[in-house]
C-alpha cells in the first residue's frame, strides 16, 4: 500500500477490492501495531521506507475487519476504540490498535470538516515520528471516518496527574523536555501548530514516554498566522482569545500552562465560568501558590512561556526551541538522550499484556439517538472527505 | 511479596509458582512472551518497592489509589530502573469527600461585571466519565473541576483577501448618542478593549438594532447554542438559570433569577468566541425594549480581515528595506508580527537629531519630512510605504536628522531590542549582508 495509490479513494459501497489486497493490508498494518521506536535522527525520518508507507488511505480495509474491544476515550467529536484485527494471520495475532472514529454528521454539525482534514494530513506527514501517535492508515464508510493509530497502552498523563495530584519537578521536567522536542519538530521541521496541548492529549507508551495524540486542531501554517479559535479553555493563549491571529507561539504558551499544572495539580487560570478564565488569561500574571514550593527556574520558565506579548515569549524569539532547551529549568538535560529515549519515564504503566486497557477509564456507550448521514448530506459533503 | 528474606531457592520457587498460576489463569497465546512480560513486570515492581522503601517512607503511591484499575501488586508509578532516582510523584494527600466534580469547561455565560455569574455549573454533557473529586484546601481553586476537559472550537474562517472574495462588514447607521453609549458599553470588555480605531468603528457599525416588542420574550435560551452578543439599549432584562443546564418546560422551567441587566449592560459574549450552549435564559421585562446584536462570524471576520491585511502590508513593506534583504521569510514574518502600530498627530517630532537611535519606522499612512540642523528645507520626504531610522537597528550612532510628521501619521515601529530579541545578535545579521550598496545613501539620518 503506497501513498500514491492510496490517494485514489474508494467508498466502502463501491469498493471492490480483492480479498488478497485486504489480506496484504492487514499484514501491512500489523507491522505498526507498536508504533515507532525509530533510532533514526530526526532529519532522516523521512528516509525510512516504512515511514513513507504510513498514513495513506486504505484500499480495502473496513471497520468490519476489526474487533472493537473497548472505548479508550471520547473527545469532543470522536470516539477512540481499542481494536484487534479480525481473523489475523497467525503471526499478527497479538496486535492491537487504536481506531479513532468520527461520525460524518457530527463533523459537519460541529463545523470540523477542515479540522479533520488537517488532522489526517498532518498525521500522515509526521507518521513515524517517535513521540506522536502513528497514523497507520485511514478509511471511511457511509457514516464515518476512521483513523487507525498505533495503540498507546499507558493511558493519559492526565489520569496519572490527577491521581498523584501533582508531579515533582523531575517528572515535570522529563515530560516537558519530550514536549519541547516534539514542538521543535512540529514547528521548525513541519511548520505545524499543534494547538491543543494538555495532559489529556499526552499518552504514555509502555516505557513511560510521551505520545502526543489528537491532532484535531493541528494545522500546517508555515510562517503565517491563522485565525480559527480552537483549543481548550484553560490552555488558550491570549492572542487566540482576542482573535489577533495566532502562530506556533500558542503551543509555547500552553507548555507554560502545562508545566504549571504538572507542578501544582491545577492550571494557573481557572474559574467555573470560562469567560472569567479568558479575562484572567489576557490580563493577569501567573500567580504561584506558597505550597507546593516551586523552584525559581520552574517559575521563570512558566512566566516566560506565559508572556502575553508573543514577541517576548520564550520559544518564539531568536533561537526558537534552542533557546527553550537552554533555559535553566532544563539544566543538565541531554537533549540527544531525550530524542533517543535513553531513559525510561518516571511513570511506567502497569501493563500485563499487549492489549491491556486498564490504564484507560471506562466510557459509557454511545447515546442511542444519532443523527443520520442522509443522502442530501452525502451529496453535499462526501467530496470533502475524499482523503480518508 | 513476603517481607521476610527467604533463601534464594524460595524466591525462585515462589516466582515460578505464581507465574504458573498466572499462566493457568490467563491462558496466554504466546507463552514465552507472556513469561517475559511477567518477569519484567515483577522485576519492576520489586525494584520500585525497594526504591520507595529506601527513599520515601510515606508510601508515596499506595497502589490502592488506583482502585480497581491497576493490579493489586502493580505500582503505577514504578520508577524506571535506569532513571533510578526519578521518583516523579509527590505524596498523595487524602482527597476531600465533599466537593463533587464540576467541569470547568462546560458552557457558561458571560456577563459584564456580574460576579453572581461566576457559578455556572454545566450540564456535564461530554463530561468526564471518571468521578474525580476536587480536593479542597492545599491550594486547589475552589470548585476546581478535576475532570477531563473538552476542547472548544469556532467554525474555521479564512481571511477574505486570501479567498479573493469581497466582503465588507455590515453597516447600520446610528446616532452620535447611540454610538457614544455603545462605545462606553464595550470599551472595557476584554474582547473589545484591544481593538484599534478602525476595527472598533467597524464593530460599532456592525451592531444591529433588535427591537424587543413585548415583555416576557426570551432573547436567549439556556442550553441553546449561542451565536450573538447583545448590548442593552433600552429596557430591563432578567437572567434565569435552571440547575439542569437547560431551560425546562413549565412554570418553574426558567429556574432561578440570578441577575438583572439594564441599559448599557451586555450579555452573551462567549458567543463571540465560539458556539457554546447558553448558560442562562434572558427575558425582557418591558414592552418596547431594544437590544444591539452582533454575531460571531461578523465580529471575527472584522478582526481577522484587518489583521490579515495589516500583516501582509507590513511584510510587503519589509521586503523593500535593503537592510533587511537577507532576512528569510520566517524572520521577516517575525518582524512583521512584532511591529507596533502608533499614531501621531501632524507636527510631532518622531526622531530627534543627535539622539541615540533606538527604533525603526515604517510609514503606514500620512507623510513625514526629515530636517537637519541649520537647514531650512527638509532633506527628505516620506510617504506611505517608506521607512526611516532602520540603521538604529544596527548601531548606536546618533540620529543624523530629525523626522517630523507633516500630516497625521500611522507608523509601525520596532526597537533595536525587539529586533535582536527576535533575530539574534545584530552582528550576525550584518555579516550576512553585503550592503556595500551604501545604505547610508538611502538614509539621511546617518549623515
Ligand atoms: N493511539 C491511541 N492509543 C490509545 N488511546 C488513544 C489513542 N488515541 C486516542 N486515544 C484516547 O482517546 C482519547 C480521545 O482521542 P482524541 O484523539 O483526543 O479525540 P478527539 O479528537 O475527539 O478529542 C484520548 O484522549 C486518549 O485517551
Amino acid at each position: 500500500m503506497h501513498k500514491a495509490t492510496a490517494l485514489l479513494h474508494h467508498h466502502s459501497s463501491s469498493k471492490e477490492v480483492s480479498l488478497e489486497v485486504i489480506e496484504q493490508e492487514k499484514h501491512f498494518v500489523a507491522q505498526f501495531a507498536d508504533g515507532s521506536h525509530t533510532q533514526l535522527p530526526v532529519d532522516r525520518l523521512k528516509e525510512d521506507p516504512q515511514n513513507k508507507q504510513l498514513g495513506g488511505s486504505s484500499r480495502g480495509l473496513n471497520v468490519t475487519d476489526f474487533d472493537l474491544l473497548k472505548t479508550l476515550g471520547t473527545g469532543t467529536f470522536a470516539r477512540v476504540w481499542l481494536v484487534r484485527l479480525k481473523n489475523p494471520a497467525e503471526e499478527d495475532r497479538d496486535k492491537f490498535f487504536a481506531l479513532k472514529v468520527l461520525r460524518k454528521v457530527d463533523v459537519i454539525k460541529l463545523k470540523q470538516v477542515d479540522h479533520v482534514n488537517h488532522e489526517r494530513s498532518v498525521l500522515a506527514d509526521v507518521a513515524g515520528y517517535p513521540f506522536i501517535t502513528t497514523l497507520i492508515t485511514s478509511f471511511s464508510d457511509h457514516d464515518s471516518l476512521y483513523m487507525l493509530l498505533d495503540y498507546c497502552p499507558g493511558g493519559e498523563v492526565f489520569t496519572y496527574l490527577r491521581k498523584a495530584k501533582r508531579f515533582d519537578e523531575t517528572a515535570a521536567r522529563f515530560y516537558a523536555a519530550e514536549i519541547v522536542v516534539i514542538l521543535e519538530f512540529l514547528h521548525e521541521r513541519e511548520g505545524v501548530a499543534y494547538r491543543d496541548l494538555k495532559p489529556e492529549n499526552l499518552l504514555l507508551d509502555a516505557d513511560g514516554h510521551i505520545k502526543l495524540v489528537d491532532f484535531g486542531f493541528a494545522k500546517k501554517i508555515g510562517n503565517r498566522e491563522t485565525y480559527t479559535l480552537c483549543g481548550t479553555p484553560e490552555y488558550l493563549a491570549p492572542e487566540v482569545i482576542q482573535s489577533k491571529g495566532h502562530t506556533t507561539a500558542v503551543d509555547w504558551w500552553a507548555l507554560g500552562i502545562l508545566i504549571y499544572e504538572f507542578l501544582t495539580g491545577y492550571p494557573p487560570f481557572w474559574n467555573q465560568n470560562p469567560i472569567e478564565i479568558y479575562k484572567q488569561i489576557v490580563s493577569k500574571p501567573v500567580h504561584f501558590p506558597d505550597s507546593p514550593s516551586i523552584s525559581p527556574e520552574a517559575k521563570d520558565i512558566i512566566r516566560q512561556f506565559c508572556t502575553v506579548n508573543r514577541s517576548h515569549r520564550l520559544g518564539n524569539m531568536a533561537g526558537r526551541a534552542e533557546s527553550v532547551k537552554a533555559h535553566p529549568f532544563f539544566h543538565g538535560v541531554n537533549w540527544d538522550d531525550v530524542y533517543y529515549r535513553k531513559h525510561r519515564g518516571p511513570i511506567i504503566p502497569p501493563l500485563r499484556h499487549k492489549g491491556d486497557a486498564t490504564c484507560f477509564d471506562d466510557y459509557p456507550d454511545d447515546k442511542a439517538h444519532r443523527d443520520a448521514y442522509t443522502h442530501d448530506l452525502q451529496r453535499k459533503w462526501d467530496n470533502h472527505f475524499k482523503d480518508f | 511479596m513476603p517481607p521476610q528474606t527467604p533463601s534464594l531457592s524460595n524466591i525462585y520457587t515462589d516466582a515460578i509458582n505464581s507465574l504458573t498460576q498466572e499462566v493457568l489463569k490467563e491462558q496466554p497465546r504466546d507463552i514465552i512472551q507472556y513469561c517475559a512480560n511477567y518477569f519484567n513486570k515483577q522485576l519492576e515492581i520489586e525494584r520500585t518497592r525497594s526504591l520507595y522503601q529506601s527513599t520515601i517512607s510515606t508510601a508515596a503511591m499506595a497502589s490502592s489509589t488506583f482502585p480497581g484499575r491497576m493490579g493489586t501488586n502493580a505500582n503505577p508509578f514504578g520508577s524506571g530502573l535506569d532513571s533510578g532516582s526519578n521518583i516523579g510523584i509527590t505524596k498523595v494527600a487524602e482527597e476531600d469527600e465533599n466537593d463533587t466534580i464540576t467541569s470547568p469547561t462546560t458552557p457558561s455565560f458571560g456577563f459584564k461585571g456580574n460576579s453572581t455569574f461566576g457559578d455556572f455549573g454545566g450540564d456535564g454533557a461530554g463530561g468526564p466519565p471518571s468521578s474525580w473529586k476536587a480536593p479542597s484546601g492545599d491550594g486547589f481553586p475552589a470548585h476546581y473541576g478535576m475532570g477531563r476537559r473538552t476542547s472548544v472550537s469556532a467554525e474555521s474562517l479564512n481571511p477574505t483577501a486570501s479567498l479573493n472574495e469581497n466582503w465588507s462588514p455590515p453597516f447600520h447607521q446610528k446616532t452620535e448618542d447611540q454610538l457614544a453609549r455603545l462605545k462606553r458599553s464595550i470599551s472595557t470588555n476584554f474582547l473589545f478593549s484591544h481593538l484599534d480605531d478602525e476595527q472598533s468603528n467597524q464593530v460599532l457599525g456592525a451592531l444591529v438594532e433588535k427591537p424587543i416588542p413585548a415583555k416576557g420574550i426570551k432573547v436567549i435560551t439556556q442550553g441553546d447554542q449561542g451565536d450573538f452578543f447583545y448590548v442593552v439599549e433600552k429596557g430591563i432584562f432578567e437572567v434565569f438559570k435552571n440547575n439542569s443546564g437547560v431551560l425546562q418546560p413549565g412554570a418553574d422551567g426558567l429556574g432561578m433569577k440570578v441577575a438583572t441587566i439594564e441599559s448599557g449592560g451586555s450579555f452573551g459574549e462567549l458567543a463571540l468566541m465560539y458556539g457554546a450552549p447558553r448558560a442562562a435564559t434572558v427575558v425582557s421585562t418591558e414592552a418596547s425594549s431594544t437590544l444591539w446584536a452582533l454575531d460571531r462570524i461578523t465580529f471575527r471576520r472584522i478582526l481577522m480581515d484587518s489583521t490579515f491585511q495589516r500583516r501582509r502590508l507590513y511584510e510587503s513593506f519589509l521586503e523593500e528595506v535593503p537592510l533587511l534583504f537577507t532576512l528569510d521569510k520566517y524572520e521577516r514574518s517575525k518582524v512583521a508580527d512584532a511591529l507596533d502600530t502608533q499614531k501621531y498627530p501632524a507636527g510631532t517630532t518622531m526622531i530627534k537629531e543627535g539622539d541615540a537611535g533606538e527604533a525603526f519606522y515604517l510609514l503606514e499612512s500620512g507623510e513625514c519630512e526629515a530636517y537637519k540642523a541649520g537647514k531650512e528645507e527638509p532633506v527628505m520626504y516620506y510617504k506611505k510605504g517608506d521607512y526611516f531610522g532602520e540603521l538604529a537597528l544596527l548601531n548606536d550612532a546618533p540620529r543624523a536628522a530629525s523626522v517630523i510628521s507633516k500630516t497625521e501619521v500611522k507608523v509601525a515601529t520596532l526597537g533595536k531590542d525587539g529586533f535582536q530579541r527576535l533575530l539574534g545578535p545584530v552582528e550576525s545579521i550584518m555579516r550576512r549582508t553585503k550592503y556595500e550598496t551604501g545604505v547610508e545613501d538611502i538614509d539621511p539620518l546617518t549623515k
